[in-house]
């Protein structure tokens, strides 16, 4: 697998009155396309910011990140807008779909910024519906919706204008653990039978046994230890 | 932007107690902002009624009267085709709450002067024939149910006699229905023959004589006991504005504060909507909508709400005052009120700046939100 996130030497420091907060300390890291990566660690360990860096929806302090060739760093704010609108696929812990929006428009939203038709955007849409199982709730406004189907739609909306990379921030955080299993399994799917790149944040150990590896991070450093998928069943079998 | 039509509106009315309830208050100051400029209107606009008409009153001070000999002197100036003096009476009916213009006037010469004013000629005889009579506009023989041939007395208010008139005939006006009109010489009788009249209405032949014939005028009388100053009917009425203590000003004050009023609760509103959705235009912004789309769907939302309040206050003065004739309303003082296309526009470009000015800041702060900022709580 070719190389689709490369980071280099990030660090990222926050400045919190008249101090300042190092919260990523010389981050290096490799993510090959297709890749599931699960970061993990405990609050505070920076995995999130190291997410938001990845999405391009914070700059480090310093260091470089190159998405698919790309050093993203140097992007002015309304380039990274429209880089993040065609690369990127946002998954939230609270799903954060727009409540005067039904299922349907949250997952069109993505495509109003792009120049398909509307006739267009009507097939990427129930395309990204059936994908997440949600077909037949495509007019269902957000409160008609359980915790797992609002989970579910946000996925749609992340992957409706097949984006290069998916970030999950606690995708599961919010879901019970059957509506967890069964989006975490959307995931998996998204990652073996689309090949979607995903970079997902959890504390959880479970969720993070559906990704391919997952990195550790403590006190804003990556832990020696990043245990693979394949590693996993070995350890199991 | 069309595309974005749906958010717009969806976000719009998402607080629907609350949207209804700013929509109510800016049409409320829109309605009263539209009536008012529709009495400015009426105060400043231009009628044809009155055209050759031009209006002689005391230079010394709008209570001071002019003696009766002046009308012969106006009578020998070429191009002065009659003269109609009049006094603003004051008198009311009964009870002071039933107060209307009536005025004393020259009977032999007030159908010339006011030809604008119909009369039936019968009836217009029968009045200038009896020295009691009087002819009273057709909405105040409604509003009191008098007939011809009625017997009424008005009683004194400013002038110390009480007027026993016969309603003699009805008199038609397009303006001004709710006038009364009784003879000179019964108010000069009863002021014990004093011989003066606050006004002079002079018929001239031609509109365009009438600015050097009132300096003619003026100039005639300037250096005797009763010095004039003679106007058109036009700036007589815009004069008379200027003596109610500049009408214009004080509307457009009260119409600014109210707009100002209106702009700071407007304000409050839309800051309040926009921090209520922090989280959603982070996730907007995060999913890849640029600073200038935030920018603009918020801002289009704001001036929308307030472009609506200004229709609605707009268009409830224009059917209201279609139903509701404001001459009527006010006894005839306010002439002219006419709520114009050009005023309703003006009054959406206002609630349109309104929108502007007031959801203009929390609208930029919303398009410069940063995302992490935004999602942090739920991130």
């Amino acid at each position: 697998m070719d190389s689709l996130v490369e980071i280099r030497d990030v660090h990222k420091t926050y400045k919190r009155d008249a101090f300042e907060v190092p919260v990523l300390d010389g981050i290096s890291l490799t993510v090959p396309r297709g890749d599931f990566v699960a970061l993990m660690g405990p609050s505070g360990s920076g995995k999130t910011t190291l997410l938001n860096l990845v999405a391009g929806i914070d700059r480090p302090t310093s260091g470089s990140i190159i998405v698919d060739g790309r050093e993203i760093g140097r992007f002015s704010e309304s380039e990274l807008a429209g880089w993040r609108a065609r690369h990127i696929g946002f998954i939230f812990q609270m799903y954060n779909l727009i409540p005067v929006l039904d299922a349907f428009e949250n997952v069109e939203l993505p495509l109003l910024l792009t120049t398909l038709s509307k006739r267009e955007r009507r097939q990427h849409v129930q395309t990204a519906l059936s994908i997440v199982g949600l077909g037949e709730r495509m007019h269902h406004y957000p409160r008609q919706l359980s915790g797992g189907q609002e989970q579910r739609v946000a996925i749609a909306r992340a992957i409706v204008t097949d984006p290069t990379i998916l970030v999950a921030d606690e995708p599961t955080g919010d879901l019970d653990a059957r509506n967890a299993d069964e989006t975490l399994a959307l995931l998996e799917s998204l990652n073996r039978e689309y090949q979607k790149t995903i970079v997902m944040v959890t504390h959880d150990p479970k969720a993070a046994h559906h990704a391919r590896r997952t990195l550790h991070l403590e006190k804003g450093r990556l832990a020696e230890a990043a245990d693979s998928h394949e590693q996993r069943l070995e350890a199991s079998a | 932007m069309m595309k974005f039509l749906k958010l717009i509106r969806r976000n719009l009315f998402r607080n629907r107690m609350r949207t209804v309830l700013t929509i109510a208050l800016l049409s409320t100051i829109f309605f009263f902002i539209t009536v008012l400029m529709g009495i400015l209107h009426g105060f400043t606009s231009v009628t044809d009624e009155g055209l050759n008409r031009l209006v002689m009153s005391s230079a010394i001070s709008v209570t001071t009267r002019l003696p009766f000999s002046h009308e012969q002197k106006l009578r020998q100036l070429p191009g002065v085709v009659d003269v109609c003096k009049e006094q603003w009476i004051g008198n009311y009916y009964k009870d002071k709450r039933n107060f209307f213009t009536n005025y004393a006037v020259d009977h032999e010469t007030f159908a010339s002067v006011f030809d604008d004013y119909k009369v039936d000629p019968q009836q217009l005889a029968a009045w200038k024939a009896d020295r009691r009579g009087a002819l009273v506009g057709s909405e105040l023989m409604q509003r009191f149910g008098w007939k011809v041939g009625q017997r009424i007395t008005l009683t004194h208010n400013i002038h110390p006699y009480d007027a026993e008139l016969t309603i003699r005939g009805v008199v038609h006006h397009p303006v001004n229905d709710s006038s009364l009109f009784y003879h000179m010489d019964y108010h000069n009788e009863s002021m014990h023959n004093a011989g003066q009249a606050g006004l002079f209405w002079i018929k001239v032949k031609d509109p365009k004589l009438l600015a050097p014939l009132s300096q003619e005028i003026d100039a005639m009388f300037k250096n005797g006991e009763y010095p004039t100053e003679t106007m058109s009917e036009k700036d007589y009425q815009a004069g008379v504005v200027a003596w109610m203590g500049n009408i214009q000003l004080l509307f457009t004050a009260i119409s600014s504060a109210a707009i100002l009023m209106v702009v700071m609760l407007a304000a409050v509103t839309m800051g309040m909507s926009a921090r209520e959705r922090v989280k959603e235009i982070a996730v907007l912004k995060a999913i890849g909508f640029a600073r200038p789309a935030v920018l603009a769907i918020m801002l289009s939302e704001f001036m929308l709400l307030s472009l609506l309040g200004g229709v609605f206050g707009t268009l409830a003065a224009k059917g209201i005052f279609r139903v509701i004739d404001m001459t009527k309303l006010t006894d005839g003082a306010v002439r002219g009120f006419v709520i114009t296309g050009q005023l309703m526009g003006g009054c959406a470009l206002i609630a349109m700046g309104i929108g502007l000015i007031a959801g203009g800041l929390p609208a930029w702060r919303a398009s410069n939100l940063r995302v992490v900022d935004g999602l942090r709580k739920v991130v």
